[in-house]
Protein backbone atom coordinates (compact mmCIF):
# COMPACT_ATOMS: atom_id res chain seq x y z
CA UNK A 1 0.00 0.00 0.00
CA UNK A 2 1.29 3.51 -0.62
CA UNK A 3 0.91 6.02 1.60
CA UNK A 4 1.73 10.03 2.34
CA UNK A 5 3.28 10.96 5.20
CA UNK A 6 2.92 14.87 6.81
CA UNK A 7 5.11 15.65 9.72
CA UNK A 8 4.93 18.80 10.78
CA UNK A 9 4.93 19.25 15.04
CA UNK A 10 7.92 21.18 14.83
CA UNK A 11 9.92 24.53 13.60
CA UNK A 12 10.53 21.59 10.67
CA UNK A 13 7.80 20.96 7.57
CA UNK A 14 8.46 17.86 5.74
CA UNK A 15 6.00 14.79 3.78
CA UNK A 16 7.06 11.22 2.08
CA UNK A 17 5.71 8.81 0.01
CA UNK A 18 6.04 5.41 0.56
CA UNK A 19 5.39 2.16 0.73
CA UNK A 20 6.15 -2.03 1.07
CA UNK A 21 9.07 -1.29 -0.97
CA UNK A 22 10.37 1.78 1.97
CA UNK A 23 10.60 5.56 1.58
CA UNK A 24 10.34 6.73 -1.90
CA UNK A 25 10.22 10.17 -2.10
CA UNK A 26 10.34 12.82 0.39
CA UNK A 27 10.76 16.99 1.80
CA UNK A 28 11.61 18.52 4.48
CA UNK A 29 12.32 22.24 4.87
CA UNK A 30 13.54 23.68 8.29
CA UNK A 31 13.61 27.56 7.66
CA UNK A 32 11.30 30.38 8.06
CA UNK A 33 8.39 28.18 9.93
CA UNK A 34 6.58 28.38 6.73
CA UNK A 35 4.27 25.13 7.05
CA UNK A 36 1.20 26.43 5.25
CA UNK A 37 3.41 27.86 2.00
CA UNK A 38 6.09 24.87 2.16
CA UNK A 39 2.73 22.04 2.41
CA UNK A 40 1.38 21.87 -0.67
CA UNK A 41 4.05 22.39 -3.02
CA UNK A 42 6.38 19.31 -1.08
CA UNK A 43 3.23 17.45 -1.20
CA UNK A 44 3.27 17.86 -5.18
CA UNK A 45 6.75 17.49 -5.58
CA UNK A 46 7.57 13.94 -3.80
CA UNK A 47 4.34 12.80 -5.80
CA UNK A 48 5.75 13.54 -8.71
CA UNK A 49 9.23 12.47 -7.85
CA UNK A 50 7.60 8.90 -6.59
CA UNK A 51 5.51 8.68 -9.66
CA UNK A 52 2.58 8.30 -7.36
CA UNK A 53 -1.15 10.11 -7.90
CA UNK A 54 -2.95 11.08 -5.17
CA UNK A 55 -5.35 8.62 -6.15
CA UNK A 56 -2.80 5.66 -5.78
CA UNK A 57 -2.90 6.12 -1.91
CA UNK A 58 -3.82 4.34 0.36
CA UNK A 59 -3.67 5.82 3.58
CA UNK A 60 -2.32 9.52 4.99
CA UNK A 61 -0.07 9.32 7.87
CA UNK A 62 0.16 12.30 10.00
CA UNK A 63 2.25 13.34 13.12
CA UNK A 64 0.15 14.13 15.91
CA UNK A 65 2.43 15.99 18.16
CA UNK A 66 3.15 17.24 21.32
CA UNK A 67 4.39 20.28 19.49
CA UNK A 68 4.09 23.79 17.88
CA UNK A 69 0.35 24.75 17.71
CA UNK A 70 0.95 26.69 14.41
CA UNK A 71 2.47 23.88 12.61
CA UNK A 72 0.76 20.59 13.80
CA UNK A 73 -2.42 22.81 12.42
CA UNK A 74 -0.99 23.00 9.19
CA UNK A 75 -0.21 19.20 8.98
CA UNK A 76 -3.75 18.10 10.35
CA UNK A 77 -5.67 19.90 8.59
CA UNK A 78 -4.10 18.45 5.32
CA UNK A 79 -4.00 15.33 5.91
CA UNK A 80 -7.76 15.33 7.37
CA UNK A 81 -8.68 17.06 4.12
CA UNK A 82 -6.56 14.90 1.71
CA UNK A 83 -8.18 11.67 3.82
CA UNK A 84 -11.63 12.52 3.61
CA UNK A 85 -11.67 13.81 0.01
CA UNK A 86 -10.08 10.52 -1.29
CA UNK A 87 -11.72 8.68 1.52
CA UNK A 88 -8.56 7.29 2.79
CA UNK A 89 -8.16 6.21 6.60
CA UNK A 90 -5.45 7.96 8.49
CA UNK A 91 -2.60 6.81 10.93
CA UNK A 92 -1.70 9.28 13.68
CA UNK A 93 1.90 8.75 15.21
CA UNK A 94 3.01 10.85 18.15
CA UNK A 95 5.88 13.59 17.49
CA UNK A 96 8.02 11.91 20.26
CA UNK A 97 7.61 8.60 18.42
CA UNK A 98 8.96 9.90 15.34
CA UNK A 99 12.17 11.27 17.17
CA UNK A 100 13.33 8.69 19.19
CA UNK A 101 12.98 5.90 16.15
CA UNK A 102 16.47 7.11 14.52
CA UNK A 103 18.06 5.90 17.58
CA UNK A 104 16.96 2.54 17.77
CA UNK A 105 20.33 1.08 17.20
CA UNK A 106 21.31 2.24 21.02
CA UNK A 107 20.68 0.14 23.78
CA UNK A 108 20.98 3.17 25.84
CA UNK A 109 17.81 4.92 27.71
CA UNK A 110 16.48 7.17 24.79
CA UNK A 111 15.04 10.27 25.44
CA UNK A 112 12.89 12.26 23.14
CA UNK A 113 12.80 16.05 23.23
CA UNK A 114 11.29 18.60 21.28
CA UNK A 115 11.15 22.65 22.08
CA UNK A 116 7.50 23.79 23.58
CA UNK A 117 9.10 27.37 23.70
CA UNK A 118 9.48 29.90 26.44
CA UNK A 119 11.31 27.33 28.33
CA UNK A 120 9.60 24.26 28.46
CA UNK A 121 9.80 20.83 26.61
CA UNK A 122 7.80 18.37 25.77
CA UNK A 123 9.54 14.98 26.52
CA UNK A 124 9.11 10.93 26.45
CA UNK A 125 11.57 8.42 27.34
CA UNK A 126 11.93 5.24 25.11
CA UNK A 127 14.30 1.51 24.88
CA UNK A 128 15.66 -0.52 22.37
CA UNK A 129 13.18 -3.15 20.81
CA UNK A 130 13.81 -5.12 18.14
CA UNK A 131 13.07 -3.54 15.28
CA UNK A 132 12.16 -0.03 17.23
CA UNK A 133 11.68 1.62 20.12
CA UNK A 134 9.37 1.16 22.87
CA UNK A 135 7.80 4.50 24.88
CA UNK A 136 8.41 3.59 28.73
CA UNK A 137 7.02 6.68 29.92
CA UNK A 138 4.10 9.34 29.16
CA UNK A 139 5.03 12.13 27.59
CA UNK A 140 5.12 15.18 29.67
CA UNK A 141 5.62 18.84 29.37
CA UNK A 142 8.10 20.42 31.74
CA UNK A 143 10.97 22.47 32.40
CA UNK A 144 14.61 21.25 31.11
CA UNK A 145 15.01 21.26 35.05
CA UNK A 146 12.30 18.86 35.10
CA UNK A 147 14.17 16.52 32.56
CA UNK A 148 17.10 16.97 33.84
CA UNK A 149 15.34 15.59 37.03
CA UNK A 150 14.56 12.27 36.02
CA UNK A 151 18.23 12.11 34.06
CA UNK A 152 20.11 11.98 37.44
CA UNK A 153 17.18 9.48 38.82
CA UNK A 154 17.66 7.47 35.59
CA UNK A 155 20.95 6.15 37.31
CA UNK A 156 21.51 4.57 33.57
CA UNK A 157 23.31 6.07 30.12
CA UNK A 158 20.82 8.06 28.09
CA UNK A 159 21.05 9.33 25.06
CA UNK A 160 19.27 12.44 23.89
CA UNK A 161 17.79 13.49 20.47
CA UNK A 162 15.27 16.31 19.65
CA UNK A 163 15.67 20.09 19.22
CA UNK A 164 14.79 20.60 23.00
CA UNK A 165 17.49 18.65 23.92
CA UNK A 166 19.55 20.61 21.73
CA UNK A 167 18.26 23.77 23.10
CA UNK A 168 19.04 22.94 26.36
CA UNK A 169 21.95 21.07 26.65
CA UNK A 170 23.39 23.35 28.64
CA UNK A 171 20.55 23.51 31.23
CA UNK A 172 21.22 19.88 31.82
CA UNK A 173 23.27 17.93 34.13
CA UNK A 174 26.56 17.41 33.47
CA UNK A 175 27.42 13.72 33.76
CA UNK A 176 29.19 11.85 31.14
CA UNK A 177 25.97 9.19 31.73
CA UNK A 178 23.73 11.93 29.68
CA UNK A 179 24.80 12.57 25.74
CA UNK A 180 23.03 14.63 23.28
CA UNK A 181 23.20 13.70 19.70
CA UNK A 182 24.17 16.94 17.86
CA UNK A 183 23.69 16.08 14.34
CA UNK A 184 20.81 15.22 12.43
CA UNK A 185 18.38 14.04 14.72
CA UNK A 186 16.93 17.22 15.82
CA UNK A 187 13.34 16.95 14.12
CA UNK A 188 10.96 14.04 13.26
CA UNK A 189 11.10 12.74 10.17
CA UNK A 190 8.39 12.23 7.55
CA UNK A 191 10.49 9.32 6.08
CA UNK A 192 10.41 7.73 9.61
CA UNK A 193 6.40 8.45 9.93
CA UNK A 194 6.03 6.92 6.43
CA UNK A 195 7.85 3.33 7.86
CA UNK A 196 6.55 3.26 10.95
CA UNK A 197 2.96 3.81 9.39
CA UNK A 198 3.57 1.39 6.85
CA UNK A 199 3.71 -1.27 9.43
CA UNK A 200 0.44 0.19 11.06
CA UNK A 201 -1.32 0.33 7.74
CA UNK A 202 -0.61 -3.71 7.51
CA UNK A 203 -2.17 -4.10 10.80
CA UNK A 204 -4.91 -1.92 9.68
CA UNK A 205 -4.28 0.39 12.72
CA UNK A 206 -5.35 3.49 11.25
CA UNK A 207 -9.03 5.95 12.33
CA UNK A 208 -11.05 7.71 10.49
CA UNK A 209 -10.25 11.16 9.33
CA UNK A 210 -12.65 12.98 11.35
CA UNK A 211 -11.24 11.11 14.93
CA UNK A 212 -7.82 12.66 14.36
CA UNK A 213 -7.11 15.21 16.76
CA UNK A 214 -3.70 17.00 18.01
CA UNK A 215 -2.25 15.60 21.08
CA UNK A 216 -1.66 18.47 23.28
CA UNK A 217 -0.19 18.33 26.36
CA UNK A 218 -1.38 21.72 28.20
CA UNK A 219 -1.27 23.86 31.06
CA UNK A 220 -4.17 23.75 33.13
CA UNK A 221 -6.75 26.42 32.43
CA UNK A 222 -8.73 29.31 33.09
CA UNK A 223 -11.53 31.44 31.98
CA UNK A 224 -10.68 34.93 31.04
CA UNK A 225 -12.49 37.74 32.85
CA UNK A 226 -14.31 39.82 30.10
CA UNK A 227 -16.58 41.90 32.71
CA UNK A 228 -15.91 45.27 30.14
CA UNK A 229 -16.97 43.02 26.57
CA UNK A 230 -19.97 40.78 28.37
CA UNK A 231 -21.08 44.11 29.87
CA UNK A 232 -20.79 46.35 27.19
CA UNK A 233 -23.90 47.09 24.58
CA UNK A 234 -23.99 44.94 21.67
CA UNK B 1 7.41 53.59 37.03
CA UNK B 2 4.92 56.85 36.21
CA UNK B 3 2.37 56.20 33.50
CA UNK B 4 3.04 58.31 30.40
CA UNK B 5 -0.31 59.62 29.14
CA UNK B 6 0.05 60.67 25.30
CA UNK B 7 -2.67 62.49 23.45
CA UNK B 8 -3.26 62.52 19.57
CA UNK B 9 -6.39 64.32 17.86
CA UNK B 10 -7.01 62.00 15.19
CA UNK B 11 -6.38 58.72 13.36
CA UNK B 12 -3.10 59.25 11.16
CA UNK B 13 -1.45 61.22 14.86
CA UNK B 14 -2.13 57.80 16.34
CA UNK B 15 -0.48 56.08 13.57
CA UNK B 16 2.43 58.90 13.74
CA UNK B 17 3.18 57.60 17.23
CA UNK B 18 2.88 53.76 16.14
CA UNK B 19 5.89 54.61 13.91
CA UNK B 20 7.92 56.34 16.54
CA UNK B 21 7.69 53.36 18.93
CA UNK B 22 9.62 50.89 15.67
CA UNK B 23 12.69 52.49 16.32
CA UNK B 24 12.04 51.09 19.99
CA UNK B 25 11.13 48.03 19.62
CA UNK B 26 13.19 44.39 19.53
CA UNK B 27 12.87 41.36 18.63
CA UNK B 28 11.10 39.42 21.33
CA UNK B 29 9.01 42.48 22.68
CA UNK B 30 5.66 42.39 23.64
CA UNK B 31 3.29 45.54 23.15
CA UNK B 32 -0.05 44.70 24.92
CA UNK B 33 -2.98 47.42 23.83
CA UNK B 34 -6.12 47.79 26.04
CA UNK B 35 -8.81 49.85 25.40
CA UNK B 36 -12.67 49.73 24.47
CA UNK B 37 -13.61 49.09 20.64
CA UNK B 38 -13.09 51.82 18.83
CA UNK B 39 -10.07 53.57 20.55
CA UNK B 40 -7.40 52.93 17.91
CA UNK B 41 -5.68 49.69 18.99
CA UNK B 42 -5.78 48.43 15.06
CA UNK B 43 -4.95 52.11 14.15
CA UNK B 44 -1.97 52.20 16.50
CA UNK B 45 -0.86 49.06 15.18
CA UNK B 46 -0.76 49.83 11.35
CA UNK B 47 1.50 52.75 12.25
CA UNK B 48 3.68 50.46 13.97
CA UNK B 49 3.84 47.97 11.52
CA UNK B 50 4.14 50.41 8.42
CA UNK B 51 7.44 51.68 10.18
CA UNK B 52 8.37 47.84 10.94
CA UNK B 53 8.25 47.88 6.89
CA UNK B 54 5.12 45.47 6.74
CA UNK B 55 3.60 46.25 2.93
CA UNK B 56 0.49 45.15 3.40
CA UNK B 57 -2.33 47.09 5.21
CA UNK B 58 -2.90 45.35 8.21
CA UNK B 59 -6.21 44.87 9.76
CA UNK B 60 -7.82 43.86 12.79
CA UNK B 61 -7.00 40.02 13.92
CA UNK B 62 -10.15 39.56 15.49
CA UNK B 63 -11.30 36.72 13.62
CA UNK B 64 -8.08 35.22 12.52
CA UNK B 65 -7.01 35.84 16.16
CA UNK B 66 -3.57 36.07 14.98
CA UNK B 67 -1.75 37.49 11.89
CA UNK B 68 1.68 37.62 10.80
CA UNK B 69 2.96 40.15 9.14
CA UNK B 70 6.59 40.38 7.65
CA UNK B 71 8.90 43.84 7.54
CA UNK B 72 12.62 44.17 8.49
CA UNK B 73 11.28 42.57 11.76
CA UNK B 74 8.51 39.80 11.50
CA UNK B 75 5.40 40.98 13.52
CA UNK B 76 2.77 38.92 15.16
CA UNK B 77 -0.26 40.86 15.58
CA UNK B 78 -3.12 39.49 18.02
CA UNK B 79 -6.72 40.17 18.62
CA UNK B 80 -7.81 37.80 21.66
CA UNK B 81 -11.39 39.67 22.07
CA UNK B 82 -12.87 36.90 20.85
CA UNK B 83 -11.02 34.34 23.51
CA UNK B 84 -12.60 32.95 26.45
CA UNK B 85 -10.16 30.85 28.16
CA UNK B 86 -6.30 31.40 28.61
CA UNK B 87 -5.85 27.65 27.11
CA UNK B 88 -7.34 29.12 23.33
CA UNK B 89 -4.49 31.73 23.68
CA UNK B 90 -2.22 28.43 23.93
CA UNK B 91 -4.05 26.86 21.11
CA UNK B 92 -3.19 29.97 18.50
CA UNK B 93 0.28 29.18 19.21
CA UNK B 94 0.74 31.87 21.62
CA UNK B 95 4.16 30.60 22.95
CA UNK B 96 5.53 30.25 19.68
CA UNK B 97 5.07 33.55 18.91
CA UNK B 98 6.27 34.95 21.83
CA UNK B 99 9.46 32.22 21.37
CA UNK B 100 9.61 33.52 17.82
CA UNK B 101 12.53 36.50 17.33
CA UNK B 102 9.50 38.80 16.67
CA UNK B 103 7.58 41.26 17.76
CA UNK B 104 4.35 40.71 19.39
CA UNK B 105 1.43 42.97 19.95
CA UNK B 106 -1.84 41.84 21.58
CA UNK B 107 -4.74 43.93 21.44
CA UNK B 108 -7.21 43.61 24.55
CA UNK B 109 -3.86 41.71 25.93
CA UNK B 110 -4.59 43.02 29.32
CA UNK B 111 -6.70 39.86 29.42
CA UNK B 112 -4.23 37.77 29.20
CA UNK B 113 -1.53 38.75 31.34
CA UNK B 114 -1.37 35.14 33.05
CA UNK B 115 0.21 33.70 30.12
CA UNK B 116 2.17 36.55 28.88
CA UNK B 117 5.98 37.51 30.07
CA UNK B 118 6.73 39.91 32.36
CA UNK B 119 8.29 41.94 30.69
CA UNK B 120 5.96 44.10 28.06
CA UNK B 121 5.04 47.62 27.34
CA UNK B 122 1.59 48.19 28.11
CA UNK B 123 -0.63 50.74 25.81
CA UNK B 124 -4.24 51.95 27.05
CA UNK B 125 -6.33 53.47 24.79
CA UNK B 126 -9.18 55.96 26.19
CA UNK B 127 -11.54 58.14 24.33
CA UNK B 128 -11.46 61.45 25.98
CA UNK B 129 -13.86 64.70 26.51
CA UNK B 130 -13.35 66.92 23.73
CA UNK B 131 -13.59 65.96 19.69
CA UNK B 132 -14.76 62.53 18.53
CA UNK B 133 -11.35 61.86 17.55
CA UNK B 134 -9.25 62.90 20.72
CA UNK B 135 -7.59 60.16 22.56
CA UNK B 136 -5.30 59.27 25.22
CA UNK B 137 -2.65 56.91 25.50
CA UNK B 138 -1.55 55.68 28.83
CA UNK B 139 1.78 53.98 27.99
CA UNK B 140 3.66 51.99 31.02
CA UNK B 141 6.77 50.03 30.70
CA UNK B 142 6.31 46.75 32.98
CA UNK B 143 9.53 44.74 33.52
CA UNK B 144 13.00 45.48 33.50
CA UNK B 145 13.89 45.29 29.87
CA UNK B 146 10.77 47.75 29.47
CA UNK B 147 11.71 49.76 32.43
CA UNK B 148 15.52 50.29 31.54
CA UNK B 149 13.75 52.17 28.18
CA UNK B 150 11.68 54.31 29.62
CA UNK B 151 13.95 57.29 29.29
CA UNK B 152 14.16 56.68 25.51
CA UNK B 153 10.14 55.78 25.27
CA UNK B 154 9.75 59.03 27.06
CA UNK B 155 11.72 60.96 24.20
CA UNK B 156 10.03 58.88 21.53
CA UNK B 157 6.55 59.94 22.59
CA UNK B 158 7.43 63.16 23.60
CA UNK B 159 5.56 65.29 20.42
CA UNK B 160 2.19 63.69 22.10
CA UNK B 161 2.99 64.48 25.77
CA UNK B 162 1.66 67.96 27.09
CA UNK B 163 4.27 70.05 28.85
CA UNK B 164 3.80 69.25 32.47
N1 LIG C 1 -7.08 59.85 17.61
C1 LIG C 1 -7.48 58.68 17.07
N2 LIG C 1 -6.72 57.59 17.17
C2 LIG C 1 -7.10 56.42 16.65
N3 LIG C 1 -8.25 56.22 15.98
C3 LIG C 1 -9.06 57.28 15.84
C4 LIG C 1 -8.71 58.54 16.36
N4 LIG C 1 -9.71 59.40 16.06
C5 LIG C 1 -10.62 58.70 15.39
N5 LIG C 1 -10.26 57.42 15.25
C6 LIG C 1 -11.06 56.39 14.58
O1 LIG C 1 -11.43 55.43 15.58
C7 LIG C 1 -11.40 54.14 15.06
C8 LIG C 1 -10.40 53.31 15.81
O2 LIG C 1 -10.57 51.99 15.40
P1 LIG C 1 -9.55 50.82 15.73
O3 LIG C 1 -8.17 51.31 15.61
O4 LIG C 1 -9.95 49.67 14.90
O5 LIG C 1 -9.91 50.58 17.26
P2 LIG C 1 -9.67 49.26 18.16
O6 LIG C 1 -8.69 48.41 17.46
O7 LIG C 1 -9.16 49.81 19.46
O8 LIG C 1 -11.01 48.62 18.32
C9 LIG C 1 -11.04 54.26 13.60
O9 LIG C 1 -12.20 54.30 12.83
C10 LIG C 1 -10.29 55.58 13.55
O10 LIG C 1 -10.39 56.20 12.27
MG1 LIG D 1 -8.86 46.32 16.86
Amino acid sequence: MLLLAIESSTGQVGCAVGGHEGVLASAHTSRGRRHAECLAPQIEFVCRQAQVELTDLGAVAVDVGPGLFTGLRVGIATAKALAQALAIPVIAIPSLDLLAFPARFSHRLIAAVIDARRGEIFYAFYRHVPGGVQRVSEPTLGSPDDLGSELLAAREEVLLVGDGALRYQGALPESSRIEVVEQGLANPSARTLALLAHARALREEWVQPWDVNPMYLRKPDAAIGWATRDGAAG
Amino acid sequence: MPVITARTTGPDETRALGAALADLVRPGDVVVLAGDLGAGKTTFTQGLGAALGVAERITSPTFTIAQEHRGRVRLHHLDVYRLENLREATDVGLDEMLDDEAVVVIEWGDRILPVLPTDLLEMRFRFVDGGDDDRAVDVRPVGFHWIARSAALERALARWCEAA
